[in-house]
């Protein structure tokens, strides 16, 4: 390929004066501001549909590419579970206290947002996402906040639903660690339906209480 | 008691998912590999012009995408974010092709059975593109997929590619015109 390919129809003298790479940056631009130099000039006009339509059929390629991929074979699917670690997500130690002065017993943070996690999921209609530990969590006795995401199914009440899901992580960390928690805030992010249906999105609800 | 349907991790929107994945919720992070790998498949194919390292490429992106989650700010974004990633485990592999064969511009071609399918849309305008952008030199595709498919600027293409802006822009320009050419003569 050389440098300079001549294209007919698609040269300054064409364009009057304009270049293609002058008149991409101006539809890249949403043509704004507005260069009646460029509207009112026929050729201009002519390669900018040109480079429209160039620019609708390449995001279109990669839609039908999608829709050509055969099945996603589980095999591709067990390499990737197959060489994750779990180290990545372990987190911080939590200390737990043990009978014996010789022993020293902690939980992984991981450990704990899992069940945090379980808990939230057992109310019904509810989904915990991204849950995070707030404090000193190795150091016994520490105030420690506890933040999670949820969505929550349709037709749940909100409230309610952000009520339940403190009960629930409040008991469950009360039966199996030692953390002090003084407060957990769910943030409701979404409302879902099933995604077949369409994902209805109610953006944000701050399901927002606190437990003493 | 109330017997309401469980909502299931397969209907989970993303920033759920990505969520779960970043404490360390393998099920959840299995449902965004399902969700995904058609389209980090198909993108790293055309990125790579040919099909043989796409299963490699994907399959690497996902594993660095599961060390690297707990570090995205906001799961939400997370199709955007494994998008970037396999674009750079699709560059670090033409690179290291490099390394190993210097070749010019002009690669070597994979074999007709591993190019992107073009059976069925022989005749479609679709097809012509698909032709056009596998006969075009490494870098102008490159170029031309991360600008209008991966939505990059020329800043991000120059950092990705590590090359001057300058010269991003002169492979983006004839990369433009080659197409340019070839679609309005299909016309």
């Amino acid at each position: 390929m050389t440098d300079d390919i001549e294209l007919e129809g698609f040269e300054p003298a064409d364009l009057d004066g304009h270049t293609i790479d002058e008149l991409s940056d101006y539809l890249a631009a949403g043509r704004q501001p507005v260069d009646p130099s460029i509207e009112s000039s026929p050729g201009c006009q002519i390669a900018l549909a040109a480079m429209l339509r160039l620019r609708t059929l390449s995001l279109a390629l990669l839609e039908s590419d999608v829709a050509e991929q055969p099945a996603t074979d589980e095999s591709f699917i067990a390499g990737i579970l197959n060489s994750i670690g779990f180290e990545a997500q372990a987190g911080r130690s939590i200390p737990v206290q043990h009978p014996s002065a010789q022993a020293s017993l902690t939980l992984t943070e991981g450990a704990v947002r899992g069940l945090i996690r379980a808990a939230g999921d057992t109310v019904s209609g509810v989904l915990i996402g991204r849950c995070t530990l707030q404090g000193e969590v190795g150091v016994p006795g520490e105030p420690i906040s506890v933040l999670v995401d949820a969505s929550v199914f349709w037709g749940e009440s909100i409230p309610l639903a952000a009520a339940r899901i403190r009960e629930a992580i409040y008991a469950e960390l009360l039966k199996h660690t030692e953390l002090n928690i003084v407060t957990i805030d769910v943030t409701v992010h979404d409302v879902h339906l099933s995604r077949s249906l369409g994902e209805t999105s109610v953006e944000e609800i701050e399901g927002e209480a606190r437990d003493g | 008691m109330d017997a309401r349907p469980v909502p299931s991790l397969t209907d989970a929107d993303d920033r759920t998912l990505a969520g779960r994945a970043a404490d360390g919720d393998v099920r959840s992070f299995e449902v965004l590999v399902r969700r995904y790998s058609p389209l980090m498949r198909a993108y790293a194919t055309r990125v790579l012009g040919s099909n043989d390292e796409t299963d490699d490429v994907v399959q690497e992106s996902f594993i660095t995408a599961w060390q690297q989650l707990s570090t995205l700010a906001d799961p939400s974004v997370v199709k955007s974010w494994l998008m970037r990633i396999v674009s750079r485990k699709s560059i670090d592999r033409i690179r290291a092709r490099k390394l190993h064969v210097d070749i010019d511009d002009h690669e070597q071609e994979a074999p007709p059975s591993s190019t992107p399918p073009q059976i069925a849309e022989a005749h479609s305008r679709g097809a012509a593109l698909s032709r056009a952008l596998n006969d075009m030199p490494a870098e102008q595709r490159q170029c031309w997929i991360l600008k209008e498919i991966a939505g990059y600027s020329y800043d991000d293409i120059a950092r990705e590619l590590d090359l001057p802006v300058s010269t991003v822009r002169g492979v983006l320009a004839r990369a433009r015109k080659n197409l340019i050419r070839e679609m309005e003569a299909w016309r």
